[in-house]
């Protein structure tokens, strides 16, 4: 409280700021976060623009050129950036098409995980007693299981294809959005504007998607923006293990997959695909800490 | 590979090529019209378990996968257990339709009266399905036999730790004292991945490792304690199409795959140069074997061409097809995936839409027998088991002869040509049916011929007299450490 009678006090803010504009200053301060962005915004526009970006078709073999080395490398060259893989095709443009599937990837399954997860989440906190008991018991054994192993479960199911694995990491990510919500919704539901709804007759499904739901993103941006790191982690582990993306598609995970027999001769079609999902992965994990410190007022100063 | 050290056959193929030389039988003779064989056994030869080898065991092995079993014995003999289902290869071999009858003359002589002439029937008695086996072993156990391996050859077994390891040990009675086995314990390990297995081998802890990457072979060249054994194999490697399909039976669209695919280009760059590409499905070193065939050349403005004329102009209009891919190397394509997906990218040069499919292995064979849907192009591949063209002409593409044939192709003249080939025992006569056969195949393009490989394994240096053998056993008999 006292806190935020000094900020009160300070002349610089106006009192009827909305807390939005606070929390997107906030975010604008944390350099880290700021970092993140960049590199989200470099990842999102190079998945976008991949067709005008990359210099070659991405699938297209070229057998003869197989194995070519980055231009600064002896025997590098000026038509294939970061060399060849041993099919011959162009790293660059495999890793620039990559990301397009990553960022495929992470909508399709973090979309999965937030509208389930938030539907079962908000359900069970809203209804609460034995729906709730089902639902969250539910969850708890999807919990259980170390999340790569399901997925592998699950696919195994399914069958191998990067569909498939978008469908598996996405039920994945299912129950941590159901917790969060239900955490949220259970606070919520005992609050006055929510008795107030009830009492002018609002229905269910409206008291939870329009007057509860607002009310608990805060906590889900925080995990949408990190569940992306995840996914992208996760996508690439299927396919590194030949059970997402299926060749030729240029996944990150499956290019290391298929450059690991060559580390000792050409360490160049393993690598910059390792760096690239580093990448990816540290930007939205900068950014969803970022998120929290901004979001989050139990962590603020 | 197990079973080439465990057991032996009534004929052995030579070191390294499929000519017949006696094992277990010592002589032979077949009747003038070439339906009656009448072995003679060597004497002296027990099995691992002490049992002595004679007339009334071969009886017993060969006669425990007939249907109906007119088997002989002498003396006193065995009761033949029943089978739930007779073993794969004597049916794709179609044993049934050949041997009528298998008689113990005496103590050391066999009679076999076939059904028809077969002309490949001596070499197919060399085969790894006509091993012979201890009837006292089998019959204690029938279903856990396979795991209890008992035989007459130069090892016996010892254990198996399945996915890991399988022990063999030097069989001290071994009969034929003139050459080894001078090893005392022979180890498989199963190392599924190829430059794994290939650093185990670079660390010692192998002396042979089969089915390098044939980017590792310029490595072991290099390495000073490793050497290298490498023969052309008896193999071929191709792709072939769903015929059970519409769009396969236009001949059309398996010409234009065929213009289309740079095989060349795939022999040079993913067999790394080691093997040939191929114009027939036989290879070169086989009689029978049709040079005076023109392969079709690597060209894409043909290949549009032949798909305009199946009625899909620059590929309009056509589905998106799949190919499926092998997931693991085989002596006769060394990686599947690769080898797949600089295919689809040929094919998009043309105007294909091409995806890759792979299963894991046993799913892979099983689910292409059955000719899904979804499959329209698969890769699969053959190493020969007894050095005759009907090995592989009749097993692998005569579809009329039986549907477990995995290219379902009927074509009437093909089949009438390999039932002329059996039935002929001549073989210049053979040559020609089967060059004959051949034509047949290049001009229907049932499947396209990709490589004939040669076959590299590395080794360390102190491995002595370890050869490779066309059918591709591992024979450990003459091998040395020093």
């Amino acid at each position: 409280m006292i806190t935020s009678l000094t900020r009160r006090q300070q002349p610089k803010i106006p009192e009827d700021r909305h807390p939005f504009l606070d929390q997107l200053e906030q975010l604008w301060r944390n350099k880290t976060a700021v970092a993140g962005m960049i590199v989200i915004t470099l990842f999102v526009l190079t998945g976008l623009l991949a067709p005008v970006l990359s210099p070659h078709d991405p699938v297209d073999a070229s057998l003869y050129d197989q194995l070519k080395p980055p231009i600064w490398e002896e025997g590098g060259r000026s038509s294939n950036l970061l060399g060849t893989d041993d099919l011959g095709r162009d790293i660059l443009s495999r890793l620039i098409y990559g990301a397009r599937v990553s960022l495929l990837v992470a909508l399709a399954t973090v979309g999965i995980g937030f509208i389930f997860g938030s539907l079962l989440g908000a359900i069970a906190g809203y209804y609460k007693g034995f729906l709730d008991n089902i639902i969250m018991r539910f969850m708890d054994i999807l919990l259980a299981f170390p999340h790569i192993l399901l997925a592998i479960v699950i696919m195994a199911y399914l069958g191998p294809g990067l569909r498939n694995a978008m469908i598996a990491i996405g039920i994945i990510y299912i129950p941590r959005y159901a917790r969060i919500v239900r955490a949220s919704v259970l606070e919520e539901h005992e609050k006055d504007y929510v008795t107030a709804s009830k009492a002018v007759g609002s229905r269910d499904w409206r008291i939870i998607f329009v007057s509860i739901f607002p009310n608990c993103l805060a906590p889900l941006i925080v995990q949408t923006s990190l569940s992306f790191a995840s996914a992208i982690l996760d996508a690439a582990a299927l396919g590194f293990l030949g059970l997402g993306a299926q060749p030729p598609t240029p996944e990150w995970g499956a290019m290391i997959a298929m450059g690991r027999s060559h580390i000792l001769r050409a360490w160049w079609v393993m690598t910059f695909p390792g760096i690239a999902i580093l990448l990816a992965v540290l930007g939205f994990n900068l950014f969803g800490d970022g998120l929290r410190d901004a979001l989050d007022p139990r962590l603020r100063d | 590979m197990i079973c080439d050290n465990i057991y032996e056959a009534l004929v052995f193929y030579k070191d390294e090529s499929t000519a017949l030389e006696p094992g277990l039988a010592e002589s032979w003779e077949i009747s003038p019209d070439g339906k009656i064989y009448t072995f003679h056994l060597r004497k002296g030869v027990m099995f691992h378990d002490g049992t002595p080898f004679n007339a009334n065991a071969v009886v017993f092995s060969i006669g425990r996968m007939m249907k109906n079993r007119k088997l002989k014995f002498h003396g006193q003999g065995w009761s033949v257990p029943p089978q739930e289902r007779p073993p794969e290869y004597w049916v794709s071999m179609e044993m049934d339709d050949t041997i009528d009858s298998i008689e113990a003359a005496d103590e050391y002589t066999v009679v076999f009266r076939l059904k028809r002439v077969e002309a490949p029937f001596l070499a197919n008695m060399g085969m790894d399905f006509a091993d012979i086996i201890s009837p006292t072993a089998f019959v204690k156990n029938p279903k856990e036999f396979l795991r209890n391996p008992v035989g007459t050859g130069p090892f016996k077994f010892v254990e198996w730790i399945k996915d890991d390891r399988i022990v063999l040990a030097k069989n001290e009675n071994y009969w034929d004292k003139s050459g080894g086995p001078y090893l005392d314990k022979v180890v498989f390990r199963a190392i599924p991945e190829n430059s794994v297995r290939f650093l185990e081998l670079k660390a010692g802890n192998i002396h042979i490792c089969q089915f390098p990457n044939p980017a590792d072979v310029p490595l072991a060249k290099k390495d000073p304690n490793l050497k290298l054994v490498s023969q052309p194999g008896m193999n071929i490697g191709y792709l072939s199409f769903n015929h059970t399909k519409r769009l396969w039976k236009n001949i059309h669209m398996r010409r234009a795959i065929a213009y289309a695919i740079n095989r060349k280009a795939i022999v040079d760059n993913i067999y790394q140069g080691m093997g040939q590409v191929a114009k027939n499905p036989i290879p070169p070193t086989m009689w029978g074997y049709n040079d005076a065939i023109e392969d079709f050349p690597y060209d894409p403005e043909k290949a549009k061409l032949e798909l305009a004329q199946a009625g899909y102009p620059g590929g309009k209009d056509l589905p998106e097809i799949t190919l499926w891919s092998m997931p693991v190397p085989r002596p006769y394509n060394p990686e599947g995936l690769k080898v797949g997906v600089a295919m689809i990218s040929d094919l998009s040069k043309v105007g294909i839409k091409a995806r890759i499919v792979s299963y894991d292995w046993g799913t892979y064979l099983k689910r292409q027998r059955e000719q899904p849907r979804d499959m329209d192009l698969f890769q699969l591949g053959w190493t020969g088991d007894n050095g005759d063209p009907d090995n592989f002409l009749a097993v692998l593409f005569d579809g009329l002869a039986s549907p477990a044939i995995r290219t379902q192709w009927k074509n009437k003249e093909y089949h009438e040509l390999m039932s002329a080939g059996k039935q002929t025992i001549d073989q210049a006569k053979r040559t020609e049916i089967y060059k004959k056969a051949l034509q047949v195949f290049h001009d229907e393009v049932p499947a396209i011929c990709v490589a004939h490989s040669t076959v590299v394994w590395p080794m360390r240096n102190n491995v002595m007299n370890f050869k490779l053998h066309p059918t591709a056993s591992v024979r450990m008999k003459n091998v040395r450490l020093e």
